[in-house]
């Protein structure tokens, strides 16, 4: 009887699933359909005239002659700067809210980060654009990076890690002369590294996946990022492109699926965490 | 350990660069959204005048367009969060008890299928579904037909529209919350659910007597943060929807952004946002005390 139940949670998990990787699996199939097929309404998981036409003009930029490959660049290194700042600014402020029991004001800036979780983002969003505006940088890397270093989410991750850390190992380095920077670096820092890599991959595939905000904080095509190019061919004359427009969100998605899978242990740390403040 | 002058200005130097972001692109936002939402700023203008409360006097006078869109768009808003919310609830922990049900060995690979969807942009889960619910070439309308059923206007008729934008929320977000009812689900001590087989407590006794009351905190947490992300929602209507057929899905995060980007009015539109965002706070707090509250009771 135990067999038959788990043979049926089983098979109803199978279906449940199919609801889930379907689109995924139609996405890659109909980007190597052409277009003519892709509006076909025919059901073709496997295309009946296989191309790579989409993948090879979106490589070199013919595909809706949008420049799809610099949309990618921008993306990733716009995630991957944000990242590193992200990590380097957060650790730091975690270990002093943390461990330095002289920091002026401590406990006011830690209730203020703490508090600042709670803020909804459209309080910030068009100040935001405005101030930016003022700045001059409206469609430049700084209006893609920097709004995203400001979130106290990591502070919040890395201060509730560096507290728990033993005081003992901090006190003999301090006997034996080690200053607050080397503490920092040399101890608590590669004491870090599994809830760093959390971090990154939280703050990776939250300022790669962002699409609102770069879609208002550029204006020239090639600004984009990828998931606000995406957002504009959607919204524009190219809606029925299903052959070249799932080659785009099949190329837009690998990045992010690569890292989500190799980390997705990290990231179900980082929610549950973020669940059990 | 020393309280120098020096110690605590380096212990300073390692706050600081966090603070300047924060304070650069957290909180003087807020404050200078708060000022924005005083005057009457237009985004492509210098100039500007201080109007007072004006902004936020126009939101609840009847008859003013800022009325009209605020409100409509409230009301479409809060019709979303009202479906969506208890779905996502719901779901989320159903899937979660399915995936616990399964043999060990599959279990993580039944996780990732489910969470997978999370890792996608909105932008990539809009364009993947708008082609799913084209009327006349769609994956979905050309499954139908070989049913007999066709032409079902997903996007551009009410009620489909809802459903798809339900649909597509509940698709694009579910793996969120079940994460979370999975971690909540694998705390509940074992020998609770022993002593109850002991006692002879059928499997519905056990879900409402222990797992429900042993992840109530858990429920409020996914509760506030389901409620939050759904009263801010804007990627599925702005790209699948368009706020359509008419106006029946323009949520109010749409309003705010085209008073501001297409009439340009930064002003009143901070002042919406601002309100916007005060209710949003308000309604966490509620929550929070409401369930924080019937604690005595389970």
């Amino acid at each position: 009887m135990v067999n038959t139940r788990k043979l049926g949670v089983t098979l109803l998990a199978v279906i449940i699933a199919v609801f889930f990787l379907l689109p995924l699996v139609w996405m890659i199939s109909t980007s190597f359909k052409n277009d003519f097929e892709a509006l076909s309404g025919k059901m073709n998981f496997f295309p009946l005239k296989p191309t790579v036409d989409n993948f090879v003009q979106g490589i070199n930029g013919e595909l809706m002659n949008v420049p799809i490959i610099r949309w990618i660049i921008n993306s990733l290194s716009v995630g991957v700067i944000g990242t590193v700042i992200v990590l380097i600014i957060d650790s730091m402020a975690a270990y002093a809210l943390a461990r330095l029991q002289d920091l002026p004001l401590r406990r006011i800036m830690l209730s203020l980060f703490i508090a600042s979780l709670m803020i909804p983002g459209v309080l910030t969003f068009l100040p935001m654009y405005m101030e930016f505006n003022a700045l001059n940088l409206i469609n430049t890397y700084p209006a893609l990076i920097l709004p995203a270093t400001a979130g106290a989410f990591g502070v919040f991750l890395l201060y509730q890690f560096f507290s728990s850390f033993p005081r003992e190992i901090e006190e003999a380095a301090r006997i034996d002369g080690a200053n607050k920077w080397q503490i920092y670096a040399r101890i608590l820092l590669p004491s870090a590294v599994s809830i760093m890599v959390t971090l990154a991959i939280f703050t990776f595939m939250g300022i790669y996946n962002d699409f609102v905000w770069p879609l208002y904080a550029t204006t020239s095509p090639e600004m984009r990022t990828i998931t606000a190019g995406i957002a504009m061919m959607a919204t524009g004359s190219y809606t029925q492109s299903y052959g070249k427009l799932m080659a785009m969100t099949t190329i837009a998605t690998l990045p992010v699926v690569i890292v989500f899978i190799l980390g997705q242990r990290s990231f179900v740390k980082a929610i549950t965490q973020s669940a059990v403040k | 350990m020393k309280t120098t002058l020096t110690s605590r200005f380096t212990s300073f130097l390692f706050i600081l660069p966090y603070l300047a972001a924060f304070s650069i692109f957290l909180l003087f936002p807020i404050l200078y959204g708060v000022y924005i939402s005083l005057h009457n700023f237009e985004l492509l203008s210098k100039d500007y005048e201080f109007v007072g409360l004006a902004n936020y006097i126009n939101i609840f006078t009847p008859g003013t367009y800022i009325n009209d869109i605020f409100f409509r768009g409230l009301w479409v808003t809060a019709q979303f969060v009202l479906f969506s919310v208890p779905l996502l609830i719901i779901v989320g922990l159903a899937l979660a008890m399915l995936v616990n049900a399964l043999p060990a060995r599959i279990r993580g690979l039944f996780r990732t299928f489910y969470f997978l969807p999370y890792a996608l942009s909105a932008s990539v889960m809009a364009v993947i579904w708008l082609m799913m619910f084209d009327t006349n070439a769609g994956f979905l309308n050309s499954m139908l037909a070989k049913l007999g059923i066709t032409g079902i206007p997903w996007l551009t008729d009410t009620p489909w529209a809802w459903i798809s934008l339900i649909l597509t929320t509940l698709w694009w977000t579910i793996g969120f919350n079940m994460i979370i009812f999975i971690n909540a689900l694998n705390e509940v001590p074992e020998d609770y659910y022993e002593a109850a087989s002991i006692d002879g407590a059928n499997a519905w006794h056990k879900f409402t007597k222990i797992t429900l009351p042993s992840i109530r905190p858990v429920m409020l947490f996914i509760m506030i943060t389901s409620t939050i992300a759904s009263f801010n929602i804007y990627a599925q209507p702005f790209l699948l929807t368009r706020g359509g057929p008419g106006d029946t899905t323009k949520v109010l995060l749409i309003n705010v952004l085209d008073q501001a980007f297409l009439r340009k009015e930064v002003g009143s539109a901070s002042a919406m946002a601002i309100v916007m965002a005060l209710i949003i706070i308000i309604i966490s707090i509620v929550q929070f005390k409401l369930t924080s509250g019937r604690k005595g009771e389970a």
